[in-house]
């Protein structure tokens, strides 16, 4: 006989031989040193990896001790859910009560939550409120780490908690400021040739700019009146706001009222009741105002996009003019060198010696979807289509990550906690880390990265879905036919009117927990390796 | 099969008493059901799953899997042969899912030539390597390979078992274990489990 191979030894050494091939097996064997060798090494390893495999070496996890009881809720994720939903009563009350009472005391009713922090941090009050927020956050974390490290009797979550409870920690440092600031007096008056080098943050009733600012003015009053130049930015949250003097950089508002009567070097962007533009004003760069009434009577050097209840147009505008407002009234002085579109309740009011380069493009505005018009479910085939083309190529990419995602959506509870906590919590994070540590940059590419997680919280849940319809498939294409179906399932839904938002708010949450949960799982062996 | 060793001493009579008042809806017996055995089915997780969490995961489901379907339990067959063939389901059902393209990895075993051994290596890299060093280079291996190894050396399943787990022809068992042999070899030849989990306890060499 001639020697064997390694396959035919295996064969023998499991049994898998018939007698006869076996015994060939063996006596040839028993003659060849070579084969023997070969055989004895497999048996060996054969015995090595079952005691290597059978060791009962690590006992078995604190969360494995006790049987899981059908139908029982887990307590981790209902105290998880607690911990969300107190802070984000905490939010409310500590952070967004105490700044709509200030705001309202400084004569701004406009509620603007994510602009107000943007622009505020800075100097605003409320940071003692923001700080008790984010200790209770930090404390939130910390609890939930500590249950679950109880439950889990593991490291994984002593990671994150470090992690968290210095990025909390380190959210909390106030800022360093450059600027010079002023506050508690009713009035301030910066006088006639007093020049502020740097920025001028000012907090009071009544503030009269007459001197001259190198840097910004960031001003969060009652009245404010800028006779003097200004250098840098004018940031403003106040009840009236007028600007008679030439401002170099950009006028952000956020007022009741605003009338500009100087030059603006930059852009102009306005959330007020009133925008008013002087008829001898030009403005270099655009202009963007969401307001009750828009009166354009300048001259703008860019595009002028507005949201308002009544536009009205005299002056000269060099590029494109999008206005969606309920009517828009173009004066016998006006010209508009670009495009004109409008959206609105009823046409335009033109002057016939208004000077157009082309006709008025305009379009119907409807308040609310018209459930009989076949092009808005077109509409939402589009978006299903958007959402499925973004889940395939999370497919393509990583299936995985996505199956595992739409796996962790069977802990329904945990993922809905972590949803919540995740979805009140990393916007404020990244907003204080614009105004704090590391800049706008890392702020707003977490922002982003925020928007498409809550994005992606469809695909997840659609996921599950297709696979809680059809049965957990195997392949590229059963998963893209169940990931299809989820979609189409959650986009119908959605079309029902309020039920259709609480769907799609419950679906935001638990697919971000989702995410979130497979986020941590994922990352976790490098945190516990090292 | 023979997982005694694995999950400990219970009567063939014992058991049967424990499964009957289970099926019955008895909560201690559950209890004690889930104490002997799960143990064993956690290791035999962490052994067929990448990560702990997932084998701890994927014990709590195989459980309440049992749970619900111990009504379907033929009590002619061994109890842990039932159970572990719950578990290998479970969990090569978890790998599948999460490999979506796995048509990728089908097929090559049977082309790709096997480099002869030489006994003396083989030998030598179990006297090289601790338990602990093989575990963590099993977790090295590409899914199916880490399956047929942990069905076969862990779970003791038969050819017929292993292949009608992991839906292979039986013929094919022989080839797919050689080939994990050979994989995992490779693994701990070249160092690659130096660094993962248990490694600091060092070989026996």
């Amino acid at each position: 006989m001639n020697h064997f191979d390694e396959m035919i030894a295996l064969h023998y050494l499991e049994g898998e031989l018939d007698s006869e091939r076996a015994e060939e097996i063996s006596s040839h064997a028993r003659q060849c040193a070579g084969c023997r060798g070969l055989m004895r090494a497999l048996e060996r390893e054969s015995v090595w990896l079952r005691e290597s495999l059978q060791a009962a070496e690590e006992p078995i996890p604190t969360c494995l001790q006790t049987p899981p009881e059908r139908g029982s809720l887990p307590w981790g994720w209902i105290t998880a859910l607690g911990l969300a939903a107190g802070g984000a009563y905490t939010l409310w009350s500590g952070f967004i009560e105490p700044w709509r009472t200030q705001a309202a005391q400084a004569g701004f009713t406009q509620e603007s939550l994510l602009t107000m922090l943007f622009f505020t941090g800075a100097f605003w009050k409320g940071w003692i409120a923001m700080r008790n927020f984010m200790e209770f956050s930090a404390l939130a974390t910390m609890g939930i780490a500590v249950m679950w490290m109880l439950r889990r009797h593991s490291r994984r979550i002593s990671t994150i908690a470090i992690v968290m409870g210095a990025l909390s920690v380190t959210l909390t440092l106030p800022p360093s400021s450059r600027a010079e600031t002023h506050h508690g007096n009713p009035n301030y008056v910066l006088p006639t040739g007093q020049e502020v080098k740097g920025d001028l943050i000012v907090t009071a009733d009544d503030t009269r700019i007459d001197g001259d600012i190198d840097g910004d003015l960031i001003v969060f009053s009652k009245y404010v009146t800028v006779n003097g130049q200004v250098k840098g930015d004018v940031i403003s949250f106040v009840r009236d706001l007028q600007i008679n003097g030439a401002v170099d950089g950009n006028v952000r508002a956020f007022c009741q009222a605003v009338s500009l009567h100087a030059a603006v070097g930059k852009n102009v962007t306005a959330w007020t009741e009133r925008l008013e533009l002087d008829p001898k004003v030009r403005i270099g760069g655009s202009v963007i105002a969401g307001a009750k009434m828009v009166q354009l009577n300048g001259n703008v050097g860019g595009d002028v996009l507005a949201f308002a209840k009544e536009v009205e147009i005299n002056g000269s505008l060099v590029r494109d003019l999008t206005v969606r407002a309920r009517l828009l009234r173009i004066g016998a002085g006006a010209e508009v060198q670009g495009r004109t579109k409008y959206n609105g309740e009823h046409s335009a009011d033109v002057s016939p010696t208004a000077k157009l380069s082309s006709p008025i493009e305009f379009t119907i505005h409807k308040r609310r979807p018209d459930h009989t018009n076949p092009r808005y479910y077109w509409h939402q085939t589009l978006l299903w289509g958007a959402s499925f083309i973004f889940g395939l190529v999370l497919l393509l990419v990583a299936p995985g990550f996505l199956l595992d995602a739409a796996n962790a959506c069977k802990k329904y509870g945990r993922a809905a906690g972590f949803g919540a906590l995740v979805l009140i919590t990393v916007p404020i994070a990244a907003l204080l880390v614009c105004l704090t540590i590391v800049g706008i940059g890392v702020g707003v590419a977490a922002l982003l990265l925020y928007v498409i997680a809550v994005y992606s919280a469809q695909i997840f849940v659609g996921m599950w879905t297709g696979e809680k319809i059809l049965g957990a498939g195997v392949g590229f294409g059963p998963a893209l036919g169940r990931l299809a179906l989820g979609l189409a399932i959650i986009r119908v839904i959605e079309l029902v009117p309020f039920l259709g938002n609480v769907v799609a708010a419950i679906v935001v949450v638990w697919g971000l927990g989702a995410l979130a949960l497979t986020l941590y799982k994922n990352l976790r062996p490098a945190a516990v390796a090292a | 099969m023979e997982q005694g060793k694995a999950t400990g001493v219970m009567s063939a009579a014992e058991l049967a008493d424990v499964v009957s008042q289970v099926r019955a809806g008895d909560a201690e017996a559950w209890g004690e059901l889930y104490r002997r055995y799960a143990p064993a089915i956690y290791r035999f997780c962490r052994r067929a799953l990448p990560t702990r969490e997932d084998a701890e995961d994927a014990t709590t489901e195989i459980f309440m899997k049992v749970r619900q379907k111990l009504g379907m339990y033929d009590s002619s067959r061994p109890f842990t042969a039932w159970l572990y063939k719950v578990a290998s389901n479970h969990c090569w059902d978890l790998l599948r899912r999460r490999r979506v393209r796995q048509d990728l990895e089908t097929g090559d075993l049977e082309t790709l030539p096997l480099e002869h051994p030489e006994p003396n290596q083989i030998e030598r890299l179990q006297s090289e390597h601790s338990d602990k060093q093989v575990r963590a280079g099993l977790e090295r291996l590409p899914d199916r390979a880490r399956m047929a190894l942990v069905l076969r050396y862990h779970a003791e399943m038969s050819y017929d078992e292993i292949a009608d787990t992991l839906g292979v022809r039986r013929a094919f068992v022989g080839v797919l274990l050689l080939r994990a042999r050979h994989q995992l070899r490779e693994v701990l030849a070249e160092g690659r489990a130096h660094g993962l989990r248990g490694t600091s306890a060092g070989g026996k060499a």
